[in-house]
C-alpha cells in the first residue's frame, strides 16, 4: 500500500516530464540539407553553415547528409525526390539540396523544385548566366549558385619551366615529355571529364554550339578526327586514379602536369599535401568549370526555414568567409559584391595563377546535357577501347 | 499437426519475406529491366550496347578474376600445406598468426593501401630503391592489371587459406605419415595426398572468392588504369553519368551468367558427391 502511494506520484511526474520533453522536441524543426559532392561539402554545412544558422534561428536544427561525389551524388538526390513525388507524399524530407549543374535541368523539367530564388533577398546579387540556364535548360529562379568551380592544369614549375598555354602546345609538350602528363580518364572523376570536354572544344569548330545548343544528334559523327588525335595523345599520358589521384601523383613527382579542380588544388596546398611551389595554368581555348546549386524541393517540409538558410548561405559575408576564404571556391554571387568583405591576400591567392581576365576568357561551361552524353559515349567508343 | 505447420510457417515467414523483398525482388527487377530499352520496348538493345561498348572490359574482368582465383588457390594451398606439413614449429606459429590479417581489411582500404604501395614512387619502390635493389629510373607503377591481381590475391587468399587449412588439419594424419615413412617429399605429399582430400573445400572457397571479386567496385576504381577496366566500373559509370540503368543491368546480367557458370560447377560437384553418399 505504502509503495503504491509513492509509486503513483513518481509515475505521474515521469509522465509529465516526458510530455514536456516531447513538446520541446516538437517545437524543434530539423532542416535536412542534402548535398552531393565530396566530404568537404558535408563538412561545410556541418562545421560552418549549420552552426551559424542554428545560432541565428533558435529551435532549428540543421542536419547535413552527403550523397557522395560527382554526378552520382546528384543522381541519388534526384532519385530520392522522384520517389517521394511518385509516392504522392505531401511533405518531402529534403529541405535544401546541393546539386550539380548536369542534374539541375532534369530536376526542373520533372517539376520537383520550387522557384524560390526571386523570393530571397540575396537573389538579385547573382547575374551569372548559369543561374538562369543550366546546360541548355532554363532554370531561372529554381537554382541559386552556391559557388563556381573551375578546372585548370596544375604543374610543377621546377620541372616545367614554360608550361603549355593551349591544348595544341600541350600536345607538343607531351610528345617531348612522354608519361609526364597525367589525367584520370572519364570514369574516375570530373577533372578528367573536364579535360576531355576541353579537348573537344579545342579540336572541333563546335564549341559555341555544344555549350549553347541547339542539339543535333548527328554532330557527333564529325568528331572522329578529334578522337583519333586524343587516342594518339593518350599513348603518351599516364592515367591517374581520380581527381585526388592526379594530385597524389603530382605530389609524389610521378607526373609533372595534370588537370585538377582549382579549389581542391588550393585546399591541398593549404593542408601541406602538395609542394607549395606548384602552380596553375588555365589553357586555351578553354576548360570547363561548373557551379553547384542550392535548390529547394517543391514540397520541402520546411520551405520557409529552407529559404532563410539559402539566404544566409548566399549572403556576401558567408560567400566571402566560407566559400572563398575557407574553401577556395569562386563565389556563387557576383564577385563585385564581395569587395570589402575579403582581405587582399585571400583575393590575390585565388586569382594569382588564373587571373579574372583568364577566367572570363577561358573559363567555359560544360556542354548542354545531350551533347555532354554524346561526348562521353563517343569517348568510350572511340578512345577508351 | 496442423498447429505445428502454422507455427513452422510463422517461424520461416520473416526470413522468407526478407529474402523475397531484399534479394529476389531486386534481382528479378534488374533482370527484367536489362531487357527493356530507354523507349520502354522489350529487346536485346541494352545487351547489344553493353557488348558493343564494353566487350573488352567483359573479357578483361573474366581474365583478371579467373587469374586471381587460380593464384589464390595456389597461395592458399601453399599456406595450408605449410601449416600441416611444416617442420619448423616457430615458422608455423608465425605463419598461422600472420596469414589471416588481410581477412579483416575491407576491399576499399586494401585498394587505398595498394594505391600508395604500388605507385611508381610508392612505398614498395621507395623501399627497393633505398635498399639498392632497384635504381630510381627502373621503377615502374604496378597500378594496372597487375595491381588488380595483386590486391585481389592479397585480400582473398586468407579466406580460402582459412577454409583449406581447417580441412587439412582435420584430415586423418595416418595417410600423411604413411607417405612420409615411404620417403615421399613434402611437396609430393601435399599435391598427391593432401590436396585431393580437401579438394571440395578448396573449390568452395575459390568459387566464393570468384563471386566476391566479380562484385568489387572500389578496387578497380582505385587501382586500374583508364581502359580496360572491370565491369563494375562500367556499371557505376552508366548509372552515375547517364542514369542508364538498362545497360548497367545488362552488364549485371552478363556478370550473373559468369558467376552462374561457376556456381553450376559447384552445384554439379555437390550433387555428384551427395549421390555417392
Amino acid at each position: 500500500m505504502k509503495i503504491r502511494s509513492i509509486a503513483l506520484p513518481l509515475t505521474a511526474a515521469a509522465f509529465a516530464a516526458a510530455v514536456v520533453v516531447s513538446a520541446a522536441r516538437a517545437a524543434e524543426v530539423t532542416l535536412n540539407v542534402v548535398t552531393a559532392g565530396s566530404q568537404n561539402m558535408v563538412d561545410y554545412v556541418t562545421d560552418y553553415l549549420g552552426p551559424m544558422f542554428e545560432a541565428a534561428n533558435p529551435g532549428v536544427k540543421v542536419r547535413a547528409v552527403g550523397t557522395g561525389p560527382g554526378d552520382a551524388g546528384s543522381q541519388k538526390i534526384a532519385e530520392k525526390l522522384y520517389a517521394q513525388k511518385d509516392a504522392g507524399k505531401d511533405s518531402w524530407d529534403v529541405d535544401v539540396a546541393v546539386v550539380h549543374q548536369k542534374m539541375a535541368g532534369e530536376l526542373v523539367q520533372k517539376g520537383v523544385l520550387s522557384p524560390f530564388r526571386h523570393d530571397v533577398a540575396t537573389g538579385k546579387l547573382v547575374t551569372a548566366a548559369d543561374a538562369k540556364n543550366a546546360l541548355g535548360t532554363d532554370v531561372d529562379g529554381f537554382v541559386f549558385p552556391m559557388f563556381h568551380s573551375q578546372t585548370a592544369i596544375a604543374y610543377n614549375p621546377a620541372l616545367v619551366s614554360d608550361p603549355p598555354k593551349t591544348y595544341a602546345e600541350l600536345v607538343d609538350w607531351v610528345k617531348a615529355n612522354p608519361k609526364k602528363f597525367g589525367y584520370n580518364g572519364i570514369k574516375r572523376g570530373m577533372s578528367g571529364v573536364s579535360f576531355v570536354v576541353g579537348w573537344i572544344y579545342a579540336n572541333t569548330p563546335d564549341a559555341a554550339r555544344l555549350m549553347g545548343g541547339p542539339y543535333d544528334p548527328n554532330l557527333k559523327t564529325t568528331w572522329s578526327d578529334a578522337w583519333s588525335k586524343l587516342r594518339d595523345f593518350n599513348e603518351g599520358v599516364t592515367f591517374t586514379a581520380g581527381n585526388a589521384g592526379t594530385l597524389d601523383m603530382l605530389n609524389r613527382g610521378e607526373i609533372s602536369m595534370g588537370p585538377v579542380w582549382v579549389d581542391m588544388f588550393y585546399t591541398w596546398k593549404d593542408e601541406g599535401r602538395l609542394p607549395p611551389n606548384l602552380k596553375l595554368q588555365l589553357i586555351g581555348p578553354g576548360m570547363p568549370g561548373q557551379p553547384m546549386y542550392y535548390v529547394i524541393p517543391a514540397k520541402a517540409a520546411n520551405t520557409e526555414a529552407a529559404k532563410k538558410f539559402v539566404e544566409l548561405a548566399t549572403s556576401p559575408q558567408v560567400q566571402a568567409e566560407g566559400i572563398v576564404k575557407k574553401f577556395n571556391w569562386y563565389p556563387g554571387i557576383d564577385a563585385a559584391h564581395l569587395e570589402g568583405k575579403l582581405d587582399e591576400a585571400t583575393w590575390q591567392k585565388l586569382f594569382a595563377d588564373v587571373s579574372p581576365a583568364d577566367l572570363a576568357e577561358k573559363g567555359k561551361t560544360f556542354p548542354i546535357a545531350s551533347y555532354f552524353n554524346d561526348i562521353l559515349e563517343e569517348y568510350e567508343k572511340n578512345v577508351a577501347k | 499437426m496442423r498447429e505445428s505447420r502454422i507455427l513452422t510457417l510463422l517461424l520461416v515467414g520473416p526470413a522468407l519475406a526478407l529474402l523475397g523483398g531484399l534479394f529476389v525482388y531486386p534481382l528479378g527487377y534488374s533482370l527484367v529491366t536489362a531487357f527493356v530499352d530507354e523507349a520502354g520496348n522489350a529487346g536485346w538493345g541494352n545487351f547489344r550496347k553493353a557488348v558493343d561498348f564494353y566487350f573488352i572490359d567483359i573479357v578483361f574482368t573474366a581474365v583478371i578474376v579467373s587469374a586471381s582465383t587460380a593464384l589464390i588457390g595456389v597461395a592458399a594451398v601453399a599456406i595450408g600445406g605449410y601449416l600441416v606439413l611444416g617442420e619448423n614449429p616457430r615458422a608455423v606459429r608465425v605463419l598461422q598468426w600472420l596469414y589471416r590479417w588481410p581477412l579483416f581489411i575491407p576491399f576499399i582500404v586494401a585498394g587505398q593501401c595498394m594505391r600508395t604501395f604500388l605507385a611508381k614512387n610508392g612505398l614498395m619502390n621507395n623501399a627497393l630503391v633505398a635498399s639498392g635493389v632497384l635504381d630510381i629510373d627502373q621503377t615502374i607503377s604496378l597500378l594496372d592489371w597487375r595491381g588488380l591481381i595483386l590486391t585481389f590475391v592479397w585480400k582473398q587468399t586468407p579466406f580460402v587459406a582459412l577454409l583449406v587449412a581447417g580441412a587439412m588439419a582435420s584430415l586423418d594424419r595416418s595417410t600423411i605419415e604413411a607417405a612420409r615413412n615411404l620417403g615421399a617429399s613434402r611437396l609430393r605429399i601435399l599435391v598427391e595426398i593432401v590436396v585431393p582430400q580437401v579438394r571440395r573445400t578448396l573449390v568452395v572457397g575459390l568459387i566464393l572468392s570468384f563471386v566476391t571479386m566479380m562484385s568489387v567496385l572500389s578496387v578497380p576504381l582505385m587501382i586500374s588504369g583508364d581502359s580496360p577496366t572491370m565491369m563494375t566500373v562500367d556499371m557505376a559509370f552508366r548509372i552515375n553519368f547517364y542514369g542508364d540503368y538498362g545497360v548497367a543491368n545488362a552488364l549485371g546480367f552478363i556478370s550473373y551468367v559468369m558467376t552462374g557458370m561457376v556456381a553450376w560447377v559447384y552445384l554439379r560437384q555437390g550433387v555428384r558427391e551427395g549421390g555417392h553418399r
